[in-house]
Protein backbone atom coordinates (compact mmCIF):
# COMPACT_ATOMS: atom_id res chain seq x y z
CA UNK A 1 0.00 0.00 0.00
CA UNK A 2 3.00 2.27 0.74
CA UNK A 3 4.16 1.66 -2.44
CA UNK A 4 1.20 2.04 -4.74
CA UNK A 5 0.38 5.37 -2.12
CA UNK A 6 4.57 7.28 -3.27
CA UNK A 7 3.69 6.26 -6.78
CA UNK A 8 0.11 7.90 -7.11
CA UNK A 9 2.43 10.77 -5.23
CA UNK A 10 4.97 10.33 -8.38
CA UNK A 11 2.54 10.21 -10.45
CA UNK A 12 0.53 13.32 -8.83
CA UNK A 13 4.17 15.70 -8.97
CA UNK A 14 4.47 14.27 -12.54
CA UNK A 15 1.29 15.70 -13.83
CA UNK A 16 1.01 19.16 -11.86
CA UNK A 17 4.69 19.62 -12.51
CA UNK A 18 4.55 20.09 -16.34
CA UNK A 19 2.52 23.16 -17.20
CA UNK A 20 2.22 21.95 -20.57
CA UNK A 21 0.51 19.08 -19.35
CA UNK A 22 -2.07 20.75 -17.32
CA UNK A 23 -3.31 22.60 -19.77
CA UNK A 24 -3.68 20.59 -22.78
CA UNK A 25 -5.62 18.72 -20.57
CA UNK A 26 -8.35 21.13 -20.19
CA UNK A 27 -7.85 22.92 -23.76
CA UNK A 28 -10.97 20.64 -24.73
CA UNK A 29 -12.82 22.96 -21.51
CA UNK A 30 -11.42 26.35 -23.38
CA UNK A 31 -11.95 25.18 -26.88
CA UNK A 32 -15.61 23.97 -26.15
CA UNK A 33 -16.40 27.57 -24.11
CA UNK A 34 -14.67 29.39 -27.39
CA UNK A 35 -17.04 27.34 -29.91
CA UNK A 36 -19.86 28.72 -27.93
CA UNK A 37 -19.15 32.04 -26.82
CA UNK A 38 -18.07 32.62 -30.49
CA UNK A 39 -20.41 30.45 -32.96
CA UNK A 40 -23.05 28.07 -31.12
CA UNK A 41 -23.98 29.79 -28.10
CA UNK A 42 -25.96 32.98 -29.59
CA UNK A 43 -27.36 30.92 -32.56
CA UNK A 44 -28.45 28.27 -29.26
CA UNK A 45 -30.32 31.18 -27.48
CA UNK A 46 -32.18 32.73 -30.73
CA UNK A 47 -34.11 29.50 -31.15
CA UNK A 48 -35.21 28.83 -27.21
CA UNK A 49 -35.71 32.67 -27.16
CA UNK A 50 -39.82 31.62 -27.78
CA UNK A 51 -39.57 28.86 -25.83
CA UNK A 52 -37.57 29.49 -22.63
CA UNK A 53 -37.91 33.42 -22.88
CA UNK A 54 -35.61 35.26 -20.72
CA UNK A 55 -34.25 32.12 -19.37
CA UNK A 56 -32.48 30.77 -22.17
CA UNK A 57 -29.53 32.41 -22.06
CA UNK A 58 -28.87 30.84 -18.46
CA UNK A 59 -30.69 26.96 -19.44
CA UNK A 60 -28.28 27.19 -22.81
CA UNK A 61 -24.96 28.06 -20.38
CA UNK A 62 -26.21 25.48 -17.83
CA UNK A 63 -26.62 22.87 -21.18
CA UNK A 64 -22.96 23.81 -22.63
CA UNK A 65 -21.00 23.17 -19.49
CA UNK A 66 -22.91 20.04 -18.19
CA UNK A 67 -21.88 18.65 -21.29
CA UNK A 68 -18.39 19.87 -20.69
CA UNK A 69 -17.92 18.64 -17.41
CA UNK A 70 -18.93 15.03 -19.17
CA UNK A 71 -16.09 15.93 -21.48
CA UNK A 72 -13.35 16.98 -18.98
CA UNK A 73 -13.60 13.22 -17.30
CA UNK A 74 -12.30 11.84 -20.37
CA UNK A 75 -9.51 14.32 -21.62
CA UNK A 76 -7.85 15.21 -18.06
CA UNK A 77 -7.24 11.37 -17.25
CA UNK A 78 -5.89 10.90 -20.33
CA UNK A 79 -3.62 14.16 -19.74
CA UNK A 80 -2.79 12.12 -16.56
CA UNK A 81 -1.97 8.57 -18.40
CA UNK A 82 0.62 10.43 -20.26
CA UNK A 83 2.90 9.17 -17.86
CA UNK A 84 2.16 6.12 -18.49
CA UNK A 85 3.14 6.04 -22.14
CA UNK A 86 6.17 8.18 -21.10
CA UNK A 87 7.53 5.62 -18.70
CA UNK A 88 7.47 3.23 -21.40
CA UNK A 89 8.72 5.60 -24.01
CA UNK A 90 11.39 6.44 -21.97
CA UNK A 91 12.64 3.48 -20.46
CA UNK A 92 11.53 4.00 -16.95
CA UNK A 93 9.21 0.95 -16.62
CA UNK A 94 12.87 -0.60 -16.97
CA UNK A 95 13.07 0.37 -13.80
CA UNK A 96 10.22 -0.23 -12.07
CA UNK A 97 10.63 -3.71 -14.06
CA UNK A 98 14.47 -4.10 -12.26
CA UNK A 99 12.67 -3.60 -8.33
CA UNK A 100 10.45 -6.33 -6.78
CA UNK A 101 7.47 -4.44 -7.22
CA UNK A 102 4.38 -5.75 -8.68
CA UNK A 103 2.34 -5.01 -11.61
CA UNK A 104 -0.77 -4.68 -9.34
CA UNK A 105 1.13 -1.40 -7.67
CA UNK A 106 2.09 0.31 -10.82
CA UNK A 107 -1.18 -0.03 -12.28
CA UNK A 108 -2.74 1.03 -8.93
CA UNK A 109 -0.58 4.02 -9.11
CA UNK A 110 -1.65 4.81 -12.20
CA UNK A 111 -5.24 4.06 -11.95
CA UNK A 112 -5.46 5.98 -8.84
CA UNK A 113 -3.13 8.70 -9.92
CA UNK A 114 -5.38 9.16 -13.21
CA UNK A 115 -8.32 9.51 -11.04
CA UNK A 116 -7.07 11.69 -8.59
CA UNK A 117 -6.01 14.25 -11.16
CA UNK A 118 -9.35 14.06 -13.17
CA UNK A 119 -11.31 14.61 -10.08
CA UNK A 120 -9.11 17.68 -9.35
CA UNK A 121 -9.28 18.90 -12.99
CA UNK A 122 -13.07 18.28 -13.05
CA UNK A 123 -13.38 20.89 -10.21
CA UNK A 124 -11.05 23.30 -11.88
CA UNK A 125 -13.47 23.04 -14.96
CA UNK A 126 -16.59 23.57 -12.67
CA UNK A 127 -15.16 26.45 -11.16
CA UNK A 128 -14.74 27.31 -14.82
CA UNK A 129 -18.27 26.72 -16.15
CA UNK A 130 -19.91 28.42 -12.88
CA UNK A 131 -17.86 31.40 -13.98
CA UNK A 132 -18.87 31.10 -17.07
CA UNK A 133 -23.08 30.41 -16.39
CA UNK A 134 -22.33 33.73 -13.80
CA UNK A 135 -20.96 35.76 -16.24
CA UNK A 136 -24.26 34.85 -19.18
CA UNK A 137 -26.29 36.07 -16.09
CA UNK A 138 -27.40 32.75 -14.96
CA UNK A 139 -27.22 31.16 -11.24
CA UNK A 140 -24.71 30.06 -9.02
CA UNK A 141 -25.04 26.31 -8.28
CA UNK A 142 -26.67 25.82 -4.72
CA UNK A 143 -24.92 23.73 -2.10
CA UNK A 144 -26.94 20.50 -2.33
CA UNK A 145 -27.21 20.04 -5.96
CA UNK A 146 -23.27 20.98 -5.94
CA UNK A 147 -22.65 18.41 -3.74
CA UNK A 148 -24.80 16.00 -6.31
CA UNK A 149 -22.63 17.14 -8.67
CA UNK A 150 -19.63 15.98 -7.13
CA UNK A 151 -20.95 12.74 -6.76
CA UNK A 152 -21.56 12.57 -10.38
CA UNK A 153 -17.78 13.90 -11.02
CA UNK A 154 -16.49 11.19 -9.38
CA UNK A 155 -18.74 8.58 -10.55
CA UNK A 156 -17.63 9.87 -14.29
CA UNK A 157 -14.04 10.33 -13.64
CA UNK A 158 -14.60 6.69 -12.31
CA UNK A 159 -15.72 5.61 -15.56
CA UNK A 160 -13.72 7.74 -17.82
CA UNK A 161 -10.51 6.84 -16.24
CA UNK A 162 -10.99 3.09 -16.52
CA UNK A 163 -12.02 3.32 -20.34
CA UNK A 164 -8.60 5.38 -21.03
CA UNK A 165 -6.70 3.12 -18.89
CA UNK A 166 -7.76 0.58 -21.31
CA UNK A 167 -6.86 2.36 -24.07
CA UNK A 168 -3.80 3.76 -23.22
CA UNK A 169 -2.32 0.63 -22.46
CA UNK A 170 -1.75 -0.12 -25.87
CA UNK A 171 0.33 2.64 -26.09
CA UNK A 172 4.58 2.23 -26.35
CA UNK A 173 5.20 5.75 -27.81
CA UNK A 174 4.36 9.41 -27.39
CA UNK A 175 3.62 10.14 -30.55
CA UNK A 176 0.89 7.57 -31.25
CA UNK A 177 -0.79 8.42 -27.89
CA UNK A 178 -0.15 12.35 -28.61
CA UNK A 179 -1.79 11.30 -31.88
CA UNK A 180 -4.83 9.25 -30.23
CA UNK A 181 -5.67 11.79 -27.76
CA UNK A 182 -6.17 14.54 -30.27
CA UNK A 183 -8.52 12.24 -31.74
CA UNK A 184 -10.37 11.32 -28.77
CA UNK A 185 -10.19 14.68 -27.79
CA UNK A 186 -12.27 15.95 -31.30
CA UNK A 187 -14.23 12.91 -31.16
CA UNK A 188 -15.23 12.79 -27.49
CA UNK A 189 -17.52 16.11 -28.06
CA UNK A 190 -19.75 14.17 -30.76
CA UNK A 191 -19.93 11.22 -28.69
CA UNK A 192 -21.14 12.92 -26.00
CA UNK A 193 -23.50 14.89 -27.68
CA UNK A 194 -22.07 17.73 -26.30
CA UNK A 195 -22.27 20.00 -29.10
CA UNK A 196 -25.82 20.07 -30.81
CA UNK A 197 -28.97 18.69 -28.89
CA UNK A 198 -29.29 15.26 -29.21
CA UNK A 199 -32.92 15.48 -29.85
CA UNK A 200 -32.01 17.11 -33.54
CA UNK A 201 -29.47 14.64 -34.57
CA UNK A 202 -30.63 11.55 -37.26
CA UNK A 203 -31.59 8.33 -35.09
CA UNK A 204 -28.86 6.27 -35.59
CA UNK A 205 -26.38 8.74 -34.05
CA UNK A 206 -29.21 9.40 -31.37
CA UNK A 207 -28.43 5.32 -30.44
CA UNK A 208 -24.50 6.10 -30.94
CA UNK A 209 -24.55 8.70 -28.20
CA UNK A 210 -26.81 6.57 -25.93
CA UNK A 211 -24.24 3.96 -26.19
CA UNK A 212 -21.73 6.00 -24.71
CA UNK A 213 -21.03 6.01 -21.52
CA UNK A 214 -19.89 9.19 -20.96
CA UNK A 215 -22.91 10.57 -22.47
CA UNK A 216 -24.70 9.54 -19.31
CA UNK A 217 -22.69 11.28 -17.00
CA UNK A 218 -23.81 14.52 -19.60
CA UNK A 219 -27.42 13.46 -18.60
CA UNK A 220 -26.68 13.56 -14.83
CA UNK A 221 -24.92 17.21 -15.16
CA UNK A 222 -27.95 18.38 -17.44
CA UNK A 223 -30.10 17.31 -14.62
CA UNK A 224 -29.25 18.75 -11.93
CA UNK A 225 -27.12 21.60 -13.37
CA UNK A 226 -30.36 22.72 -16.00
CA UNK A 227 -32.80 21.94 -12.65
CA UNK A 228 -33.79 25.83 -11.69
CA UNK A 229 -33.07 27.24 -15.14
CA UNK A 230 -35.84 24.67 -16.32
CA UNK A 231 -38.32 24.99 -13.33
CA UNK A 232 -38.16 28.89 -13.93
CA UNK A 233 -38.96 28.54 -17.36
CA UNK A 234 -41.68 26.28 -17.68
CA UNK A 235 -43.14 27.88 -14.13
CA UNK A 236 -46.16 28.08 -16.16
CA UNK A 237 -45.71 25.28 -19.40
CA UNK A 238 -47.78 21.63 -19.19
CA UNK A 239 -45.35 19.00 -18.22
CA UNK A 240 -45.39 17.74 -21.74
CA UNK A 241 -43.39 20.75 -22.91
CA UNK A 242 -41.06 20.04 -20.07
CA UNK A 243 -40.64 16.67 -20.96
CA UNK A 244 -40.38 16.93 -24.52
CA UNK A 245 -37.42 19.55 -23.75
CA UNK A 246 -35.64 17.37 -21.85
CA UNK A 247 -36.02 14.97 -24.34
CA UNK A 248 -34.63 17.52 -27.20
CA UNK A 249 -31.22 18.26 -25.32
CA UNK A 250 -30.37 15.10 -23.53
CA UNK A 251 -31.58 15.79 -19.91
CA UNK A 252 -33.18 12.69 -19.93
CA UNK A 253 -32.33 9.61 -22.54
CA UNK A 254 -35.02 7.63 -23.85
CA UNK A 255 -34.70 3.89 -25.30
CA UNK A 256 -37.53 3.48 -27.52
CA UNK A 257 -40.18 5.26 -25.45
CA UNK A 258 -38.97 4.02 -22.36
CA UNK A 259 -37.59 6.72 -19.92
CA UNK A 260 -34.13 6.36 -18.93
CA UNK A 261 -34.02 7.20 -14.59
CA UNK A 262 -30.99 8.64 -13.15
CA UNK A 263 -30.33 5.35 -11.37
CA UNK A 264 -29.79 3.82 -14.96
CA UNK A 265 -27.25 6.73 -15.80
CA UNK A 266 -25.42 5.91 -12.57
CA UNK A 267 -25.50 2.17 -13.03
CA UNK A 268 -24.51 2.61 -16.19
CA UNK A 269 -21.13 4.73 -14.97
CA UNK A 270 -20.39 2.07 -12.67
CA UNK A 271 -20.60 -0.99 -15.01
CA UNK A 272 -18.31 1.07 -17.54
CA UNK A 273 -15.66 1.62 -14.60
CA UNK A 274 -16.18 -1.66 -13.32
CA UNK A 275 -15.55 -3.59 -17.05
CA UNK A 276 -12.64 -1.55 -18.06
CA UNK A 277 -10.78 -1.94 -15.35
CA UNK A 278 -11.41 -5.51 -15.43
CA UNK A 279 -10.23 -5.81 -18.77
CA UNK A 280 -6.75 -3.79 -18.12
CA UNK A 281 -6.11 -6.31 -15.72
CA UNK A 282 -6.29 -8.67 -17.85
CA UNK A 283 -4.35 -7.14 -20.18
CA UNK A 284 -1.83 -6.59 -18.37
CA UNK A 285 -1.50 -9.62 -16.52
CA UNK A 286 -1.54 -11.50 -19.84
CA UNK A 287 1.58 -9.94 -21.01
CA UNK A 288 4.38 -11.59 -20.57
CA UNK A 289 7.94 -11.27 -20.52
CA UNK A 290 9.32 -11.34 -24.02
CA UNK B 1 35.33 -16.86 -3.37
CA UNK B 2 31.76 -18.64 -3.81
CA UNK B 3 30.27 -17.55 -7.24
CA UNK B 4 27.46 -15.07 -6.48
CA UNK B 5 26.45 -14.99 -10.26
CA UNK B 6 26.82 -18.17 -12.51
CA UNK B 7 25.49 -18.60 -15.85
CA UNK B 8 24.81 -21.48 -18.19
CA UNK B 9 24.18 -22.19 -21.79
CA UNK B 10 22.40 -18.97 -22.10
CA UNK B 11 20.73 -18.58 -25.05
CA UNK B 12 18.74 -15.31 -26.60
CA UNK B 13 17.21 -14.67 -29.77
CA UNK B 14 15.16 -11.99 -31.31
CA UNK B 15 13.32 -13.74 -34.08
CA UNK B 16 16.13 -14.79 -36.52
CA UNK B 17 18.84 -12.65 -34.83
CA UNK B 18 20.74 -14.91 -32.08
CA UNK B 19 21.78 -12.09 -29.56
CA UNK B 20 23.29 -14.36 -26.72
CA UNK B 21 24.78 -18.00 -28.10
CA UNK B 22 24.85 -20.70 -25.42
CA UNK B 23 27.11 -18.36 -23.44
CA UNK B 24 28.73 -19.60 -19.69
CA UNK B 25 30.38 -17.33 -17.08
CA UNK B 26 30.93 -16.51 -13.22
CA UNK B 27 31.26 -13.96 -11.30
CA UNK B 28 33.28 -14.20 -7.80
CA UNK B 29 31.35 -12.42 -4.96
CA UNK B 30 33.10 -8.81 -4.27
CA UNK B 31 35.10 -8.66 -7.66
CA UNK B 32 34.84 -6.15 -10.10
CA UNK B 33 33.79 -7.79 -13.51
CA UNK B 34 33.73 -6.13 -16.78
CA UNK B 35 32.09 -7.39 -19.41
CA UNK B 36 34.02 -6.29 -22.35
CA UNK B 37 32.60 -6.02 -25.91
CA UNK B 38 31.76 -3.74 -28.91
CA UNK B 39 28.06 -2.65 -29.28
CA UNK B 40 25.70 -5.07 -30.22
CA UNK B 41 27.73 -7.24 -29.31
CA UNK B 42 25.14 -8.85 -26.83
CA UNK B 43 25.69 -7.22 -23.38
CA UNK B 44 22.61 -5.46 -22.84
CA UNK B 45 21.07 -8.55 -23.49
CA UNK B 46 22.63 -10.46 -21.09
CA UNK B 47 22.25 -7.54 -18.12
CA UNK B 48 18.67 -7.46 -19.28
CA UNK B 49 18.24 -11.24 -18.47
CA UNK B 50 20.17 -11.22 -15.52
CA UNK B 51 18.22 -8.19 -14.32
CA UNK B 52 14.81 -10.06 -14.62
CA UNK B 53 13.83 -8.17 -17.49
CA UNK B 54 14.32 -10.44 -20.47
CA UNK B 55 13.13 -14.02 -20.37
CA UNK B 56 16.26 -15.97 -22.01
CA UNK B 57 14.83 -18.94 -24.35
CA UNK B 58 17.17 -21.22 -22.36
CA UNK B 59 19.99 -21.99 -20.16
CA UNK B 60 19.93 -21.61 -15.93
CA UNK B 61 21.47 -17.88 -13.91
CA UNK B 62 21.69 -18.29 -10.56
CA UNK B 63 22.29 -15.14 -9.00
CA UNK B 64 22.93 -14.99 -4.81
CA UNK B 65 21.90 -18.11 -4.79
CA UNK B 66 18.56 -17.68 -6.05
CA UNK B 67 17.17 -19.23 -9.63
CA UNK B 68 16.17 -16.77 -12.21
CA UNK B 69 12.92 -17.26 -13.31
CA UNK B 70 11.90 -19.20 -9.91
CA UNK B 71 13.27 -16.33 -7.72
CA UNK B 72 12.58 -13.35 -9.22
CA UNK B 73 11.43 -11.26 -6.74
CA UNK B 74 14.62 -12.32 -4.57
CA UNK B 75 16.82 -11.53 -7.18
CA UNK B 76 15.29 -8.13 -7.72
CA UNK B 77 15.82 -6.99 -4.05
CA UNK B 78 19.58 -8.30 -4.18
CA UNK B 79 20.67 -5.79 -7.77
CA UNK B 80 20.77 -2.75 -8.10
CA UNK B 81 21.09 -1.70 -11.74
CA UNK B 82 22.14 1.28 -13.29
CA UNK B 83 20.62 1.65 -16.94
CA UNK B 84 22.22 2.92 -20.12
CA UNK B 85 19.42 5.20 -20.45
CA UNK B 86 18.47 7.62 -17.68
CA UNK B 87 15.29 6.11 -15.74
CA UNK B 88 14.63 8.78 -13.04
CA UNK B 89 11.55 11.93 -13.67
CA UNK B 90 13.09 14.58 -15.22
CA UNK B 91 10.51 16.89 -13.34
CA UNK B 92 11.43 15.36 -9.48
CA UNK B 93 14.31 16.61 -7.40
CA UNK B 94 17.05 13.89 -6.87
CA UNK B 95 15.89 13.16 -3.41
CA UNK B 96 11.61 12.98 -4.09
CA UNK B 97 13.27 10.60 -7.27
CA UNK B 98 15.55 8.40 -4.29
CA UNK B 99 12.58 8.28 -1.56
CA UNK B 100 9.91 7.62 -4.76
CA UNK B 101 12.05 4.38 -6.07
CA UNK B 102 13.68 3.29 -2.57
CA UNK B 103 10.19 2.71 -1.31
CA UNK B 104 9.52 0.02 -3.89
CA UNK B 105 11.87 -1.96 -1.92
CA UNK B 106 9.00 -1.90 1.12
CA UNK B 107 11.16 0.70 3.01
CA UNK B 108 9.06 3.27 5.04
CA UNK B 109 9.58 6.52 6.63
CA UNK B 110 13.18 6.54 9.15
CA UNK B 111 14.38 3.50 6.91
CA UNK B 112 13.81 4.88 4.16
CA UNK B 113 15.31 8.41 4.49
CA UNK B 114 18.25 6.51 5.97
CA UNK B 115 18.46 4.57 3.01
CA UNK B 116 18.61 7.70 0.71
CA UNK B 117 21.26 9.51 2.64
CA UNK B 118 23.30 6.61 2.57
CA UNK B 119 23.10 6.24 -0.92
CA UNK B 120 23.40 9.68 -1.51
CA UNK B 121 26.75 9.63 0.21
CA UNK B 122 27.99 6.73 -1.70
CA UNK B 123 27.44 8.04 -5.01
CA UNK B 124 28.29 11.49 -3.86
CA UNK B 125 25.37 13.50 -4.80
CA UNK B 126 24.52 15.57 -1.58
CA UNK B 127 25.47 18.95 -3.07
CA UNK B 128 22.91 18.73 -5.80
CA UNK B 129 20.06 16.59 -3.95
CA UNK B 130 17.66 18.85 -3.93
CA UNK B 131 17.36 19.56 -7.76
CA UNK B 132 14.90 18.68 -10.52
CA UNK B 133 17.20 15.49 -12.23
CA UNK B 134 16.03 17.25 -15.09
CA UNK B 135 18.48 20.03 -14.89
CA UNK B 136 21.54 17.96 -14.07
CA UNK B 137 24.38 17.81 -15.87
CA UNK B 138 25.41 14.32 -17.39
CA UNK B 139 27.90 13.17 -14.47
CA UNK B 140 25.37 14.04 -11.75
CA UNK B 141 22.66 12.35 -13.49
CA UNK B 142 24.80 9.54 -13.43
CA UNK B 143 25.45 9.45 -10.19
CA UNK B 144 22.38 10.13 -9.38
CA UNK B 145 21.31 6.96 -11.54
CA UNK B 146 24.02 4.90 -9.25
CA UNK B 147 22.54 6.14 -6.39
CA UNK B 148 19.05 4.73 -7.18
CA UNK B 149 20.75 1.48 -7.70
CA UNK B 150 22.50 1.71 -4.33
CA UNK B 151 19.49 3.11 -2.51
CA UNK B 152 18.52 -0.46 -1.06
CA UNK B 153 21.86 -1.36 -0.39
CA UNK B 154 22.00 -4.66 -3.13
CA UNK B 155 24.42 -7.09 -2.65
CA UNK B 156 25.40 -6.43 -6.79
CA UNK B 157 25.85 -3.65 -8.49
CA UNK B 158 25.03 -3.95 -12.26
CA UNK B 159 26.17 -0.90 -15.01
CA UNK B 160 25.13 -1.58 -18.15
CA UNK B 161 27.94 1.17 -20.14
CA UNK B 162 28.02 3.47 -16.89
CA UNK B 163 30.39 5.81 -18.41
CA UNK B 164 29.06 6.27 -22.26
CA UNK B 165 28.83 9.62 -23.32
CA UNK B 166 30.39 11.38 -20.26
CA UNK B 167 33.67 13.55 -20.97
CA UNK B 168 37.10 12.06 -19.74
CA UNK B 169 37.09 13.97 -15.89
CA UNK B 170 33.82 12.84 -15.27
CA UNK B 171 34.50 9.63 -16.31
CA UNK B 172 37.17 9.15 -14.30
CA UNK B 173 35.63 10.40 -11.41
CA UNK B 174 32.45 7.99 -12.27
CA UNK B 175 34.97 5.45 -12.57
CA UNK B 176 36.34 6.28 -9.24
CA UNK B 177 33.31 6.53 -7.49
CA UNK B 178 32.37 2.75 -8.47
CA UNK B 179 35.67 1.34 -7.51
CA UNK B 180 35.14 2.86 -4.07
CA UNK B 181 32.13 1.22 -3.36
CA UNK B 182 33.25 -1.92 -4.53
CA UNK B 183 36.47 -1.76 -2.15
CA UNK B 184 34.84 -0.36 0.72
CA UNK B 185 31.77 -2.24 0.93
CA UNK B 186 32.39 -5.57 -0.62
CA UNK B 187 29.59 -5.03 -3.09
CA UNK B 188 30.05 -7.12 -6.24
CA UNK B 189 30.19 -5.25 -9.22
CA UNK B 190 29.18 -5.83 -12.78
CA UNK B 191 29.76 -3.71 -15.45
CA UNK B 192 29.85 -3.38 -19.19
CA UNK B 193 32.30 -1.54 -21.02
CA UNK B 194 33.28 -0.92 -24.53
CA UNK B 195 36.20 1.14 -23.06
CA UNK B 196 39.70 -0.94 -22.85
CA UNK B 197 41.02 1.27 -19.98
CA UNK B 198 38.12 0.09 -18.04
CA UNK B 199 38.11 -3.10 -18.50
CA UNK B 200 41.79 -2.85 -17.73
CA UNK B 201 41.05 -1.89 -14.33
CA UNK B 202 38.75 -4.65 -13.26
CA UNK B 203 39.12 -8.04 -11.54
CA UNK B 204 38.17 -10.26 -14.23
CA UNK B 205 36.99 -9.61 -17.68
CA UNK B 206 34.92 -11.22 -20.41
CA UNK B 207 35.01 -10.52 -23.61
CA UNK B 208 31.81 -10.77 -25.91
CA UNK B 209 31.49 -10.27 -29.47
CA UNK B 210 28.67 -11.38 -31.68
CA UNK B 211 27.02 -13.23 -28.22
CA UNK B 212 29.70 -15.65 -27.90
CA UNK B 213 32.17 -14.91 -24.51
CA UNK B 214 35.31 -15.22 -26.62
CA UNK B 215 37.68 -14.78 -23.42
CA UNK B 216 38.08 -14.75 -20.11
CA UNK B 217 40.61 -14.11 -17.63
CA UNK B 218 41.99 -11.23 -14.98
CA UNK B 219 43.63 -8.23 -17.28
CA UNK B 220 46.83 -9.76 -16.58
CA UNK B 221 46.08 -12.93 -17.72
CA UNK B 222 44.31 -11.63 -20.94
CA UNK B 223 47.34 -9.56 -21.94
CA UNK B 224 49.76 -12.43 -21.16
CA UNK B 225 47.67 -14.23 -23.83
CA UNK B 226 46.76 -12.68 -26.05
CA UNK B 227 48.79 -9.66 -26.34
CA UNK B 228 52.61 -9.32 -26.55
CA UNK B 229 55.24 -6.79 -25.47
CA UNK B 230 57.76 -5.33 -27.48
CA UNK B 231 60.99 -3.88 -27.80
CA UNK B 232 61.51 -0.66 -30.21
CA UNK B 233 64.93 0.41 -30.79
CA UNK B 234 66.17 3.95 -32.34
CA UNK B 235 69.11 2.78 -34.39
CA UNK B 236 72.07 5.20 -34.82
CA UNK B 237 73.00 3.00 -37.55
CA UNK B 238 70.29 0.91 -39.36
CA UNK B 239 72.60 -1.41 -41.43
CA UNK B 240 74.54 -2.98 -38.37
CA UNK B 241 71.14 -3.42 -36.43
CA UNK B 242 69.38 -5.08 -39.08
CA UNK B 243 72.72 -7.03 -39.62
CA UNK B 244 72.75 -8.33 -35.91
CA UNK B 245 69.46 -8.97 -35.76
CA UNK B 246 69.47 -11.36 -38.63
CA UNK B 247 72.31 -12.64 -37.69
CA UNK B 248 70.84 -13.69 -34.59
CA UNK B 249 67.96 -14.97 -35.87
CA UNK B 250 65.80 -12.42 -34.09
CA UNK B 251 62.41 -11.56 -35.65
CA UNK B 252 61.60 -7.55 -36.14
CA UNK B 253 59.36 -5.16 -38.30
CA UNK B 254 60.84 -2.02 -39.02
CA UNK B 255 58.36 1.23 -38.82
CA UNK B 256 59.10 4.52 -38.60
CA UNK B 257 62.05 4.40 -38.68
CA UNK B 258 62.40 2.19 -35.18
CA UNK B 259 63.21 -1.55 -35.37
CA UNK B 260 60.14 -2.93 -33.30
CA UNK B 261 61.14 -6.74 -31.49
CA UNK B 262 58.79 -8.54 -29.99
CA UNK B 263 59.61 -9.87 -26.37
CA UNK B 264 57.78 -12.30 -24.48
CA UNK B 265 58.23 -10.53 -21.22
CA UNK B 266 59.68 -6.43 -20.71
CA UNK B 267 62.59 -7.88 -18.91
CA UNK B 268 63.82 -10.55 -21.77
CA UNK B 269 64.58 -6.88 -23.61
CA UNK B 270 67.49 -6.10 -21.64
CA UNK B 271 69.88 -8.69 -22.65
CA UNK B 272 69.15 -7.36 -26.51
CA UNK B 273 69.53 -3.33 -25.17
CA UNK B 274 72.66 -4.19 -23.17
CA UNK B 275 74.00 -5.60 -26.57
CA UNK B 276 73.51 -3.12 -28.97
CA UNK B 277 73.68 -0.11 -26.38
CA UNK B 278 76.33 1.36 -28.85
CA UNK B 279 74.63 0.96 -32.01
CA UNK B 280 71.03 2.73 -30.83
CA UNK B 281 70.19 6.14 -29.57
CA UNK B 282 67.35 5.18 -27.52
CA UNK B 283 64.74 2.94 -26.67
CA UNK B 284 61.29 2.08 -26.18
CA UNK B 285 59.60 -1.06 -24.01
CA UNK B 286 55.81 -1.49 -24.68
CA UNK B 287 53.77 -3.99 -22.76
CA UNK B 288 50.96 -5.33 -24.37
CA UNK B 289 47.61 -3.11 -23.67
CA UNK B 290 43.90 -4.30 -23.87
CA UNK B 291 43.28 -3.24 -27.07
CA UNK B 292 45.81 -5.53 -28.34
CA UNK B 293 44.04 -8.32 -26.18
CA UNK B 294 40.63 -7.09 -28.35
CA UNK B 295 42.32 -7.28 -31.24
CA UNK B 296 43.69 -10.26 -31.31
CA UNK B 297 40.94 -12.03 -29.88
CA UNK B 298 37.99 -10.30 -32.43
CA UNK B 299 39.99 -9.49 -35.14
CA UNK B 300 38.36 -6.07 -34.42
CA UNK B 301 39.23 -2.67 -33.01
CA UNK B 302 36.57 -2.00 -31.42
CA UNK B 303 33.68 -0.11 -32.98
CA UNK B 304 33.21 3.09 -31.00
CA UNK B 305 30.60 5.29 -31.34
Amino acid sequence: MTVMINLIKRNLKLFFRDRTSVFFSLLAVFIIIGLYVLFLGNMMVKNFKELLGDNARFAVDSWVMAGLLSVTSITTTMGALGTMVEDKAKKISKDFSSAPLKRSQLAGGYIMGSFIIGVIMSIAALVIAEIYILAGGGKLIALMPLLKLFGVMVLSVFAGSSMVFFITSFFKSNNAFATASTIIGTLIGFLTGIYVPIGVLPSAVQTAIKIFPISHAGALFRQIMMDVPISIAFKNAPAQAVTSFKQTMGVVFYAGSKELSPLINILVLIATGIVFYMLAVIKISIKKRD
Amino acid sequence: MPNIIEVNNLTKSYGNIKAVKNIDFYVNEGELFAFLGPNGAGKTTTIDIICTLLKQDSGTVVVNGYRLGEQDDKIRKSIGVVFQDSILDNLLTVKENLYTRGSFYGMKSIELSEAVEKASKAADVTSFINRPYGKLSGGQRRRSDIARALVHTPKILFLDEPTTGLDPQTRKSVWDTIRNLQKGTGMTVFLTTHYMEEAANADYVAVIDNGLISAKGTPVELREKYSTDSLHLFPKDGNNIEAYLKDHDIKYTISGGAFIIPVSNTLNALPLINKLESLISGFEVISGSMDDVFINITGNIVRED
